[in-house]
Parts: structure tokens; sequence; C-alpha cells
């Protein structure tokens, strides 16, 4: 696949095209998972400080095995800018909270929870923060020895989405395909790999083709609960392979295959682990509350009786220690499912046309700061 | 550095891919391994890398994938062949040298332990001390405001507006004046009211507004069990309760919620630890305004007995688990009821309403059930 590369472009007239390259991810499951599983009880020991270490581990993992025409993605951005960015946006964050309190009491003095709808500007603060993590992540994302990178304004973004999310809600849900492609258009074409410039030619219409149907029946998921994963599955799935297609960078073109089931396996998985922690965490509960009543010779009536406050405790403390171990492990799970094997899944499918396009280009773009990321973090909107 | 590399440029089966970190140009070059790295691209000008400023890069499994501190940030150079990049590999002494090491971990983990401790030790004491400080500072005016928005809110909750009966409004005027000047209560804007709602509940909120619930009416059988009730909220306007929560709430939210992050699942750590500090918070409020209605009561002649037999009435023995004892907010009625009778004295002072006064009060909402 490499020596096709080495053909020089526009040297023949009318090349035969060449044909499509495909994306290999090479990332070693186990070596993921022992790194998760790792991070997770670095996380639980430094009270959640250690996420920005695990967050970039992750990324550092999935980008390093992810080759496209031959050659390894690589992630730069490193664990230290998002501590910053988090603190940094921490001071940004305090006053605007604060501000949100005050005039939220000068709105409830004039009428009765008339300051909910200020809830709304934390959303759209939200979107500037997608946005703003977005580009973090595209100009840590290196790809033969050139980055990619983003311009456009956050709060550009933000207004759009917010536009559009008040169509969303005023047609039900109807609008959302629209409302992903212009939102995609707005990030693709804002996107570059060196001094080529992307584009999203999804559109809307397509995407809805692909889905209403989904959108019809998604009442009778709430009904019947056991659909609802296949239902978000078939989501899912058709929505990656309608984002996939659209995505352009110059004359480089995705394509994808992804089946329409390809995330029920997925989704399924998780769910039972979810069932299996859960009644491992019931057992250990019963079990322990059996331990205690032994040990301190109480009836288990008697240990919730008033008055035995003190020794409720080694219960409570049973209690705390099950929780975090589910936590923890309820943690790994999504992480390995969620982000690794849908990472694998989705790529396994994706075909490159056209990657001579990007054969000799220019490096430009700037590093964008974590600030975005550190927003993301704040205000818990943020993706992987 | 062996002579025999160092004269002749290494061979190997797979092939050296160099990106210069300016274009994503891919080019094949050789190595030679001198006194310095130099990379020769067939018909190109070599560049020379040193081999302490060669660093390591992430790479896929069989690649060794080397950046230099020195050249373009971007500049790859990716050996494929296992012999050669050993070879590379022993020249860079400084490989590894950014690497986050075990060492870098334990740091992490340290000063992450620290700063949790920070914040907790913040939360348990520095919050509390600064609620208890900075609560009475808080000009009126924006104690007032704060209390006006609750106010609109509270009315809109329960049933739009206070009860209006003037028999009784003169009735419950004159209870509330009586309670405050011995309560010593300097604020003029003091406002008080009884809101028609089933509810068996009174409150006070900031900038001096004591609302009684007519549930709790309806409830009463004397004057006193209603008069030792207000007392109470009185007590939480006079320890500037309402301020202190606030303060006390938003610092531990905000301060907990710092601490966790965004550790999934966090959120319901992020409840119990602020319902279990809280809670032992307020219930130290509520013991305090306990005794301040007690005070309040002896000063009047009255005993405080009714009020706790009013509660009882209306809550019941409380007292269930353990857990639930930890996290009430509320003193147990049990043990209000025990302290109150403890500080039960006969009366010796007139009674705060004439019998047909308790009539019109128990009629401020009017006559029909709600």
């Amino acid at each position: 696949m490499n020596d096709m590369q080495w053909v020089p472009i526009g040297s023949e007239p009318l090349p035969p095209p060449l044909p499509p390259t495909g994306v290999d991810f090479t990332g070693d499951r186990s070596e993921f998972r022992k790194m998760v599983t790792k991070g997770a009880m670095l996380e639980l020991v430094t009270f959640g400080f250690y996420r920005f270490w695990l967050v970039t581990d992750i990324r550092r993992h999935l980008w390093t095995h992810t080759a496209v025409d031959g050659d390894a993605a690589e992630y730069t951005g490193r664990a230290k800018e998002l501590l910053i960015g988090f603190l940094f946006a921490l001071a940004i964050l305090v006053p605007i909270y604060l501000a949100y309190f005050l005039v939220g009491i000068e709105f409830e003095r004039w009428q009765g929870f008339a300051s909910t709808p200020l809830f709304i500007s934390f959303y759209a603060f939200g979107q500037f923060a997608i946005f703003r993590a977005r580009r973090y992540r595209l100009t840590r994302t290196v790809w033969r020895g050139v980055r990619f990178w983003m311009d456009g304004s956050g709060w550009a973004y933000s207004f759009r989405a917010m536009a559009w999310g008040l169509l969303v809600f005023l047609t039900l849900g109807l609008a959302l395909p629209w409302r992903a492609a212009a939102l995609e258009r707005y990030k693709m074409r804002h996107t570059h790999y060196g001094d080529l410039r992307g584009d999203f030619e999804g559109d809307g219409w397509t995407f809805f083709k692909r889905g209403w149907w989904l959108w019809l029946l998604s009442p009778i998921a709430i009904l019947i609960f056991p659909l609802a994963p296949f239902f978000y599955a078939e989501f899912k799935a058709r929505e990656w392979r309608w984002w996939l297609d659209g995505i352009r960078i110059g004359g480089v073109s995705l394509s994808s295959e992804l089946p329409h089931d390809a995330f029920y396996g997925l989704y399924w998985k998780v769910i039972g682990w979810w069932i299996l922690l859960s009644v491992i965490f019931s057992a250990y509960m019963g079990g322990s509350a059996v331990l205690v009543s032994q040990l301190s010779g109480l009836s288990a009536e008697q240990m919730f009786e008033p008055g035995n406050g003190a020794k409720g405790i080694p219960m409570v403390v049973a209690m705390v220690v099950g929780y975090f171990a589910v936590a923890l492990a309820i943690n790994i799970v999504m992480r390995v499912y969620l982000q690794r094997d849908l990472w694998a899944k989705v790529l396994e499918t994706v075909e490159v046309h056209n990657i001579a396009a990007a054969a000799d280009v220019r490096g430009s773009g700037e590093l964008a700061s974590a600030l975005g990321e550190g927003f993301a973090d704040g205000l818990d909107v943020a993706g992987f | 550095m062996s002579d025999v590399s160092a004269e002749i440029p290494a061979q190997s089966a797979k092939p050296t891919i160099f990106f210069d970190g300016v274009s994503s140009r891919k080019r094949q070059v050789t190595l030679a391994l001198g006194d310095a790295l130099e990379i020769v691209e067939e018909g190109g000008t070599p560049v020379r890398w040193d081999y302490a400023d060669i660093r390591r890069a992430d790479s896929p499994a069989g690649v060794l994938r080397l950046a230099c501190m020195t050249a373009p940030p971007l500049a790859r150079l990716e050996i494929r062949d296992a012999a050669l990049a050993a070879d590379v590999t022993v020249h860079c002494m400084r490989l590894d040298e950014h690497q986050t090491s075990r060492r870098g971990v334990a740091k992490i983990v340290g000063w992450s332990v620290a700063a949790a401790v920070s914040i907790v030790c913040v939360v348990l004491f520095g919050v509390p001390l600064a609620a208890d400080r900075l609560a009475p500072l808080v000009p009126k005016p924006i104690e007032r405001r704060i209390g006006d928005a609750s106010e609109v809110q509270v009315k809109a909750i329960f049933g739009g507006k206070a009860c209006e009966d003037p028999a009784g409004k003169a009735a419950f005027t004159k209870l509330v004046n009586s309670l405050r000047d011995a309560a010593g209560l300097d604020d003029d804007s003091m406002t008080a009211g009884v809101l028609p709602t089933p509810v068996p509940n009174a409150f006070a909120l900031p900038g001096g507004k004591v609302y009684l619930l007519r549930g709790l009416l309806d409830k009463a059988q004397s004057p006193d069990e209603i008069a030792g009730i207000l007392a109470h909220e009185l007590g939480h306007l006079k320890h500037y309760d309402n301020m202190r929560g606030l303060i006390y709430n938003g610092g531990t939210s905000f301060l907990i919620g710092l601490l966790f992050g965004d550790v999934t699942g966090s959120s319901a750590v992020i409840f119990a630890s602020r319902s279990v500090v809280e809670a032992s918070y307020s219930r130290e409020a509520e013991t305090a305004a306990d005794t301040f209605a007690i005070e309040i009561m002896h000063k009047l002649g009255r005993s405080p007995k009714p009020a706790a037999e009013l509660m009882f009435r209306i809550t019941g023995k409380e007292g269930g688990s353990a857990l639930s004892t930890i996290l009430a907010s509320h003193p147990l009625t049990e043990d209000r009821l025990a302290r109150m009778t403890r500080e039960d004295r006969p009366a010796s002072g007139p009674p705060l309403l004439t019998d047909k006064e308790w009539q019109s009060l128990k009629l401020i909402c009017g006559s029909g059930k709600i």
C-alpha cells in the first residue's frame, strides 16, 4: 500500500484512480484495559485529579494505533495542559457562577422561577466549550509531521447550536438531522490539515431518511425498555456512518460501510456488565450486613435502630467502599467498550479516497490552548 | 559508537521514513550514526540531530518514532527495522527523559491527596467559619433582596397570597410583635404572614420574613404552641441562619464539586457527602434556634413544651435507622420534645392571646377547609 504512495503526482497523464486505502487500528485491547484499570484506580486515589493524565493516555493510545495509509497518527497533547486549562476555566467560571446567582435573584424577585431560562445561558456556554475543546484536540493531532488545526469562532458556533436547538425543540426533534448537518458543516469548514481545508458534504435530508422511523418509534422504546438500547445503537450507527461519509479534507474524502447493527453488541455488553455489577454490589451489601451484625452481635434490626448510630458506622463504611468499587468498575467498562471498542469498530469500516491529495501538504496553524477543555470539564460537557 | 556504523550508512530491509515537520511529504531516508544522527535523503541535504536532543514520540508497536528538540517540533523520524532501532536507541541517552515516570505518577498522587485533604479541611472547618463570620456582615439590602426573591417562589408554591382576615391578622400581628420584642429583633422591615396551604410547617426567610403555613395552625390547640414555633423561626433570623446556610451550601457544593470533578458517577458521591455534611450543620442551627425559642418563651413567662408537642403530633416518632439519623436535617422530634419538657415551667406570664383572639387567628384563612 505504501508503495502506491510514491507514484509522483501529476507526472503521468490521467493516472488510473487509486483504490481507496483503509484505516488500521492496531491497538492491543488488553494493553488498553490495563491502562484504563490503572488509571481508574489512580483517579480514585487522587479524588479525580488523575483524570487529566488518564484522558491524555487514552487519546495517545487511540491516536498512535490509528494508521491512515500506513502511517500512524500521534497525539501531542499533555495532561499538564489540561490541568492548567481546567484551573484557568475555574478562574473564569467562578465569577460567572456568582453573577448567575445574583442575576437569578433579581429575576426571582420579579417573578417566581423567572430565572429558569438563565440556565440556558450555561447550555450556550457548554456549546462554546465543545467547540473550543475540539479545537484543542485537533491541534494536538499530528499525521505525517503536520498537525490539524481549526479557526472559526466558538461563540458563532454556540449561536448556531442554540438557534438550531430551538428549532429542534419546536419540531419535537424532527429538525435534528439538519441541526447536525449545519453544525458539522461549520466545524469541518473551519478544520484544516496543514494547508488543506476541510468540508462536510453530508446533508440533513440523507440523515433524516436513514433515521426518521427511529424517531417515530422512539415512544415505543420508552414503553418497552429493553428495546431502547437497540434503538439507540441503530441511531448511533446510522449517525456515525452519515457523519463519516460526509467528511472531506482537501481532495481527500472518507466513506464508511458501518452496518446499522454494528453497536448492538457493544451496548448490550455494557448493560450486561452493569447488571452483573449491580448484582455483585447487592450481594456484597447483603454479605457485609450479615458480617457486621455477626461481628457486633447485633441483629439487622438493632443495627438500624436509633441510638445505635455509632454501631452503624461499619455498615456505612462498607457501603462507601462498595460504591467506589462499583463506580471504578463501571468506569473501566465504559471506557473499554464505548471508547476503545467503538473506536476500533468504526475505524475498520472506514475507507479513505484519494489520499494522494495529502501527500505533500504544507504544515500551518497555531496550537490552541486547553482552556476549552477546561470549560468542557467544568461544565461536564466533555467528550473524549 | 562503533566505527562500523559510523562509516557505513546503516542499511535495512524496511524503509526508514522521515517527515521534516514542514510538509507532510514522506521521505525515504538512510541513517548515518556518527557523532550525531545524520538523516540522509537521496538528493537532499542531510539533516543532523544531536543524540542528546532526540526524544521518543508515541508510536505503534514495531516502529521507533523520534523527535528532536532542536528540529521543527513536528519533525519525525520513523525507524521500522528493529536492529536499526536498537542501534539508534543505544546512542540516545536521553530518549525517555520527558515521559511521565513512576516518580511522576507518585508526585501526581501526592499532590492530589494534599489538595483533597486541604479541600476537605476547608469544607469541614473553613466554610462554616467563613459562613459564621460573613453572614452577619451581609448588607441588609442584599439580604432583603434574596428574601424577596425566595418569598416570590414560596408564595408561588404555597397558594399565592397570604391570608387576609382582619381580626385574625390583628391577632397574628399581636403574637408576632410580642415575640419580636422579647427576642430583641430590631428589624423594622420584619414581615410575617399565614399562607393558605394544608402543609403543616413554618419557616423564616432572609430579610426578616416569617411564614406560618395554615396546616400547622389547623393542628395547633393553643397560642403557646404557635408561639413556640414562631420563636424558633425568629431564632433562625436572629442567628442569620439563612445567609449562613446560603454561604455554607454554596461554598461546600462548589468545593466538593471541584474535588470530585467528573469521575463517572461522582454526582451521587457529591450528593451523599453534601447531605451528611449539611445535615449536621443545619442540625446545629436547629438546636440553636430551639435554645433561642426556649429563652424567648421563658422570658414571656410561657412554657416551650406545647410547641414540641405540636411538632410531635405532626411528625410522630421519627427515629428510624442509624442512616436516617445521620442524614436528618432536624434534631429528632422526640429528642426535641424531651428537651422542651425538661424546660417546662408553669406559666408565670399572661396568656399571649385571649381566647377570642386565638379563635380569630385560627380562622385567618377563612373557615373553609382547603
